[in-house]
């Protein structure tokens, strides 16, 4: 399996406060790795550095061979990441539909796609959210759930070959929770993108990654099966506190 | 003050009566409404800005021009080498007071922490128990008393004149956006640079007429630098 | 490239893009309708009532720059209160080369649309740094330093006085078919605008802008470049706006800041945006040729105090209807989306 984003002792730090520090992992195509730890471990600010909206401070990110440490975030999503962010955050003014064209335009580099063609690729990504019956909906209508499908039906259209899901089940009642998951692994298959989970429910990242990461205040406390992370003590220590 | 012949400190009262009536019929009429398109406000606060001046073109054309015997401090006096006005450094010194006590102001009174409050976050202002309209209809009132007070300093050395207001709010905008806007400490450290800056301008490169110009270009240099300006946060202080 | 006419649409395929046009007749009639009005309008008054061209040829231009400034604001997402300073260079650039150089209106047609794009392409970077408000005001003082520099070098551009001695555009010996004449110019230019910036509205970079308005983090984590829409739109609209700075040299034959420079101008120039909708292009014709007739009806009625009462009327029209005019007509018609403005901290 090739190595799809190596990430290399990458540190940030806002003021006095380090958000992380020193982190190093890699994920390799097709997996699912999910990403751990408690409130403030610094987990957004690291997929917010992988994805451009924050610059690193130090250390190196590579995709697929490429250094992207310095690339603008528009760049990088033309390579072929992407993310959905923990509160939604939807294009207010346009409608559904309007919010995954501008993805499906602008995402991937392909020639020869009109506006028009866009409009039937975009028909196919909210069709699988199963939002295609609300495509005419202005964005901030949407209930929480189907903003969270079309957070993922926008970061679908992009074409990413790396998808960074933020706290999919946050917020939501058992029954969505399922039907958010099950939607992730049918994407995995269909469109064969990487996913990197952040979560916090550990049922989850149980059932569906191959390989789990924990950070703790910004460092990199465990990784591995994960089996052997929910058994570490230095994990069950940054959840549950000291006993 | 012609018009009614009434002595100086009953038209200034006066005058700060109209003109904290103006500005609060101005917060009630358009602010209040617009709260949330500020582009509506601010057109809408430029056409007021027209209609007094148009207004004040009515009254007192500028061929006529108005003199305000307001002359607080006569006589001059000798700094080193320059002669100055003792009206421009009583003005100088009133500025330094004013800004003092409005800093006292917003750090130790109440009122003045209420201020702060809203100008972090209104809807925790409220839960707080802040009434936040009439926190904005003080804080309307309260930026005119600096304002008035500045140009009564000034008034005699330079006329006044219908169209004088433009002048000082290219000042006033490079002014605030240098020290980020609403931000207090921002500004005042922004109204020495420029202050500084027009200073150099005019008196050492001895080109007065290019004060505004080197302003503008200072506050890009600095926008470049940082595009939020010289202030820390974007509140009040 | 290669360029196909199919069934119902037009395809245009060059440097791997390609870009359709959808050729549907049913939805010509009204548009075709208002253009006809517009067309025989100044016929109709050059045989009925002629000193009524001049106010068509100022409403036909005040819409005519209006058009361009939705496209700046809503391709950059901030609001410029500065538009009149491209039409501050358009007009120097065209009357300094015609008096100087005795340049035929044509050569400075062209030499007015490059100033307007070095000098939006110039000014562009403002938009990337400046936030919504900070920008505005900035953006605010832009025509009054440019007020002042007209001031300072007086002998070049005549600071009071203004320019005078430009060539006209057109002069056939009829004062009044001279008018006639302007007056079709003037309509063609809004038309022209009005037609691109329609078409682009409706593209794929009106959704590429509306996204940038509504998110712009997001936005650039989808692949759109950000910066190349602001810096792109803010040009050409700044050309745009340049060329109407020449037709208003050449129309007047003088020409001075103090006329275009000032803040009244600009403000004409926002009620004509925000009377027809905000921002809504279509409306902005009708703000063009509402604010020319009132402001002819008060200088005729009133003479003097029109200058205090115009402003006020436009306060109060800003103040109480929040959609402008075309919105009254709106509220019962859903319209098609386009993109919305919004001026942020």
């Amino acid at each position: 399996m090739a190595e799809l984003l190596k990430v290399t002792n990458v540190s940030k730090h806002f003021g006095g406060l380090t958000a992380v520090n020193d982190v190093s992992f890699s994920i390799n195509e097709g997996e699912t790795v999910g990403l751990m730890g408690p409130n403030g471990a610094g987990k957004t600010t690291l997929v917010n550095m992988i994805c451009g909206s924050y610059s690193a401070d130090s250390g190196k990110i590579e995709f697929m061979g490429k250094d992207i440490t310095r690339l603008p975030p528009w760049k990088r999503c033309k390579l072929g990441i992407c993310r959905t962010y923990q509160i939604p955050r939807p294009f207010p003014e346009l409608t559904a539909m309007g919010s995954v064209v501008v993805s499906a335009l602008h995402g991937k580099d392909r020639p020869n796609r009109s506006f028009e063609d866009a409009y039937t690729e975009a028909t196919l990504y909210l069709e699988f959210v199963g939002l295609f019956s609300k495509r005419n909906v202005l964005a901030r209508d949407l209930t929480l759930f189907e903003m969270r499908g079309l957070e993922l039906a926008r970061a679908l259209a992009t074409e990413p070959k790396l998808i960074f899901v933020d706290e999919v089940m946050a917020g939501l009642n058992p029954a969505e929770a399922e039907k958010a998951v099950r939607l992730i692994e049918r994407a995995k298959d269909q469109f064969g993108v990487t996913v990197l989970w952040i979560e916090h429910v550990m049922a989850v990242l149980m059932r569906a990654a191959h390989r789990v990461i924990v950070l703790h205040y910004g460092e990199k406390i465990a990784e591995g099966l994960p089996q052997e992370v929910a058994n570490n003590p230095m994990v069950i220590e940054s959840y549950l506190g000291k006993s | 003050m012609n018009l009614f012949d009434w002595g100086l400190v009953p038209s200034i009262i006066a005058m700060l009566v109209i003109q904290a009536g103006i500005a609060i019929a101005i917060y009630k009429g358009l602010i209040v409404r617009y709260m949330k398109q500020e582009e509506i406000i601010m057109l809408g606060l430029l056409f007021v800005a027209i209609i007094l001046e148009q207004a004040a073109l009515r009254f007192y054309p500028i061929q006529a021009g108005v003199y305000l015997e307001t002359t607080m401090v006569p006589g001059l006096s000798k700094i080193g080498q320059v002669t100055v006005s003792n009206q421009l450094i009583f003005a100088a010194i009133l500025g330094i007071v004013v800004t003092g006590l409005f800093v006292l102001f917003f750090l130790k009174t109440k009122l003045g922490l209420a201020v702060r409050a809203v100008s972090y976050d209104i809807n925790s202002s409220r839960l707080m128990g802040i009434q936040v309209e009439r926190v904005f209809m003080f804080i309307m009132v309260l930026v005119l008393i600096p304002v008035i007070l500045a140009t009564l300093a000034i008034a005699p050395i330079w006329a006044v004149e219908p169209s004088m207001g433009w002048g000082y709010m290219i000042i006033a905008i490079l002014v605030s956006v240098l020290g980020g806007l609403g931000n207090i400490k921002g500004t005042i450290i922004a109204s020495y640079i420029i202050g500084f800056c027009h200073s150099v301008v005019g008196f050492v490169i001895a080109q007065p007429q290019f004060t505004g110009l080197s302003a503008l270009i200072v506050v890009l240099i600095v926008l470049i630098v940082r595009p939020q300006g010289i202030a820390k946060s974007e509140t009040v202080w | 490239m290669e360029f196909e006419v199919k069934r119902d649409r037009l395809v245009l395929r060059a440097g791997g893009g390609k870009w359709e046009w959808h050729i549907e007749p049913r939805y010509w009639r009204n548009p075709l309708i208002y253009i006809g009005i517009l067309i025989i309008a100044p016929l109709v008054v050059y045989f009925v009532y002629r000193p009524l061209l001049p106010t068509i040829i100022e409403a036909n231009v005040l819409a005519a720059i209006a058009i361009p400034l939705a496209l700046m604001t809503i391709g950059t997402g901030r609001l410029n209160f500065g538009p009149q300073f491209y039409i501050g260079i358009g007009g120097y650039a065209a009357a300094l080369l015609s008096i100087h150089y005795h340049l035929s209106p044509g050569l400075t047609l062209l030499a007015a649309a490059l100033g307007g794009l070095l000098f939006g392409f110039i000014m562009s970077p403002i938009s990337i740094i400046a936030g919504g408000l900070y920008y505005s005001l900035l953006t605010l003082l832009f025509p009054l330093l440019f007020l002042e520099i007209t001031f300072i070098y007086t002998d070049l551009f005549k600071g009071d006085t203004g320019l005078a001695g430009i060539a006209p555009l057109v002069s056939v010996g009829s004062f009044s078919l001279n008018l006639l004449i302007y007056a079709f110019i003037s309509l063609a230019m809004m038309l022209i605008y009005l037609f691109i910036i329609d078409k682009v509205l409706r593209s794929r970079y009106a959704v590429q802008m509306a996204a940038i308005n509504d998110d712009e983090e997001v936005a650039n984590s989808i692949g759109v470049n950000v910066n190349k829409v602001k810096i792109v739109s803010f040009t050409i609209a700044a050309m745009m706006i340049a060329v109407i700075g020449w037709f208003y040299a050449h129309y007047y034959g003088t020409f001075s800041g103090q006329t275009f420079l000032p803040l009244s101008f600009m403000l004409k120039i926002f009620m004509v945006t925000m009377i027809g909708g905000r921002m809504q292009i279509y409306g902005c014709v009708l703000g063009g040729y509402f604010i020319a007739f009132l402001e002819l009806i008060l200088i005729r009625t009133t003479g003097d105090m029109s200058s205090l009462l115009l402003p006020i009327i436009l306060l109060i029209l800003l103040i109480v209807l929040r959609e402008g005019l075309l919105g009254l007509y709106r509220k019962r018609r859903y319209r098609e989306y386009l993109p919305t403005l919004h001026v942020r901290r």
